[in-house]
């Protein structure tokens, strides 16, 4: 009885769809870094047997396309989620439960900054905190240009036909610094600010089970706590 | 009693220490000397003699020496073509320490290569040859290859896989041609073929030609090469650059420096953002955390 009353009052936080699109990327994710990076760095004599295991060069480079078609696609559901989310549910875009950049987040960055010094509060975020846009837009507009670039280099033929044959050059080039970008951030800013949190450690389950407790809601995301409870008052 | 048993213990860690160190300089040692002597039995055999037991497995091992060496005599019976040889003086000075590779006529090799043999004639490195033997100055990659250089008659052997024969290539090739092969290991062709022993991958000769090892400058010739795997390349296409390295930058075409110079410019500037990147958010994770675990532990105070 007693662990019963206990148990933390939770929030629902993230629909279904957006659990799955994030486990899909995960997922994706991963296999396209490992997959990638195993041909990257090859030179190094273990990796051989790695690939070996995905079955040999070829289908380590099927998989790398494959995992890019698929997570794609998860970016796909997620815009016609946009469209549904705008056009049936009649919803806005704007506003202070927004994933959009706005003002309030530069400030938030400064403010957050001068808390790290001691020189103030942290910021009191509203429903995603700077750090959880950045995720987002990061993921959503690296995965275009990513997806751009890999094109380019997996149909070199055809877009040697559009742009100069060294432009496919650059694009191996920036998909690479691109992947090690997307990795050293997602591996270490995201999981440590989701996860490593002094406060959340050892897991953030949010996003996987898509509810949030009191406690979390009010100390993460006071302004949108606040704001629900003025529309409950 | 304690100070003193510690005392002891140290003591014995030190000895231990101690032995362990000579021991490992003593093998050190043994080492440099066993690899200084294995240098000197190299040097000292010369390439005059052959090791009959990797011939006997080698590709030419159903050969007798003298159908490629002639009889070495010049009264021996005439067998076919000019293989009437003379025997070496083995009173001369540099009885055995000339090059084999420079002295003995590789013509003889077309008596069953005749393909080869005449791509070879055709190709990039019997210009070179000729080259050589008009201006009787070396190119900047050293002596221009005959089948020797590239070849061990003696011991290659033959039935080799195409990734095995493509990595002994890359590693022929690159005992002259070095900035090639450290660029073809840096290019996605490269880590696919050798690295990852991928058959479908193009190894040297898969562009440059068997034996031709045309240069490829010329674009239409190097349209021709992408094409045997890349069939609906456009002539923009052969613009993609394989060797992207930047040593000996003059050597290369005007086209090829410009467009390598926007390559490493674009390489550079990602690399520049990358690191600008991560730095920023490192630091600021870094210290947010700081701050966040100082703060939980006050409030547990």
């Amino acid at each position: 009885m007693e662990t019963r009353l206990n148990s933390p009052q939770t929030f629902q936080r993230f629909h279904i769809l957006h659990r799955i699109l994030h486990i899909v990327i995960i997922f994706n994710f991963t296999f396209l870094a490992i997959s990638g990076f195993l041909l990257h760095f090859s030179g190094f004599g273990w990796t051989r047997f790695l690939v070996s295991l995905m079955g040999g060069a070829g289908a380590a480079g099927w998989l790398h396309r494959f995992c890019a078609v698929f997570l794609y696609f998860g970016i796909l559901i997620h815009v016609l989620w946009l469209i549904y989310y705008k056009m049936v549910l009649k919803q806005n875009f704007r506003g202070p439960d927004s994933i959009l950049p706005g003002k309030k987040d530069v400030s938030d960055l400064f403010q957050n900054l001068r808390y790290v010094f001691n020189k103030g509060t942290p910021p009191l975020f509203d429903r995603f905190s700077y750090l959880q846009k950045l995720d987002y837009w990061g993921e959503l507009l690296g995965m275009q240009s990513m997806g751009i670039t890999g094109l380019i280099l997996c149909f070199p033929e055809f877009f040697a036909g559009i742009i100069p044959g060294f432009f496919i050059n650059i694009a191996g080039y920036f998909h690479f610094y691109e992947a090690v970008l997307a990795v050293m951030y997602i591996g270490v800013v995201h999981m440590s600010d989701t996860h490593l949190a002094p406060d959340i450690f050892p897991m953030e389950k949010a996003i996987f089970t898509g509810k949030i407790e009191k406690q979390r809601f009010m100390e993460d995301h006071p302004g949108e706590w606040k704001r629900q409870q003025m529309i409950n008052d | 009693m304690q100070t003193g048993t510690i005392k002891i213990k140290t003591q014995l860690k030190a000895r231990w220490m101690g032995m362990v160190l000579t021991a490992g300089c003593f093998f050190l040692v043994l080492l440099w000397f066993s690899n200084a002597r294995a240098g000197t039995d190299n040097a000292s055999f010369s390439t005059w003699f052959v090791d009959m037991s990797q011939y006997a497995v080698g590709a030419h091992a159903s050969l007798k020496c003298e159908e490629c060496h002639g009889s070495m005599t010049n009264k021996g019976p005439d067998m076919g073509i000019e293989t009437k040889k003379n025997h070496p003086d083995t009173t001369a000075v540099d009885f055995l320490k000339t090059q084999t590779k420079r002295s003995f006529d590789y013509q003889t090799c077309q008596k069953c290569h005749k393909i080869a043999y005449a791509r070879f004639a055709k190709g990039e490195h019997a210009k070179a040859a000729l080259k050589e033997k008009t201006t009787t100055q070396l190119s900047e990659t050293g002596y221009a290859p005959t089948c020797g250089d590239c070849h061990s008659a003696h011991y290659s052997k033959s039935h080799l896989s195409r990734v095995q024969t493509g990595k002994m290539m890359t590693q022929t090739c690159g005992t002259c041609h070095m900035d090639q092969k450290q660029s073809f290991l840096a290019n996605y062709h490269g880590k696919a073929a050798v690295n990852l022993e991928y058959d479908k991958a193009a190894f040297c000769s898969d562009c440059h030609g068997a034996h031709t090892m045309l240069s490829l400058k010329d674009k239409d010739v190097v349209l021709n090469a992408c094409r045997r795997c890349h069939s609906d390349a456009t002539p923009e296409f052969a613009n993609i650059i394989i060797h992207d390295g930047t040593n000996n930058f003059d050597l290369k075409s005007d086209t090829k420096k410009s467009s390598l110079k926007w390559v490493h410019l674009m390489r550079a500037l990602s690399l520049f953002f990358v690191i600008a990147v991560l730095v920023f958010f490192y630091m600021h994770t870094g210290l947010l955390m700081l701050r966040k675990l100082h703060e939980k532990l006050r409030r547990h105070k």
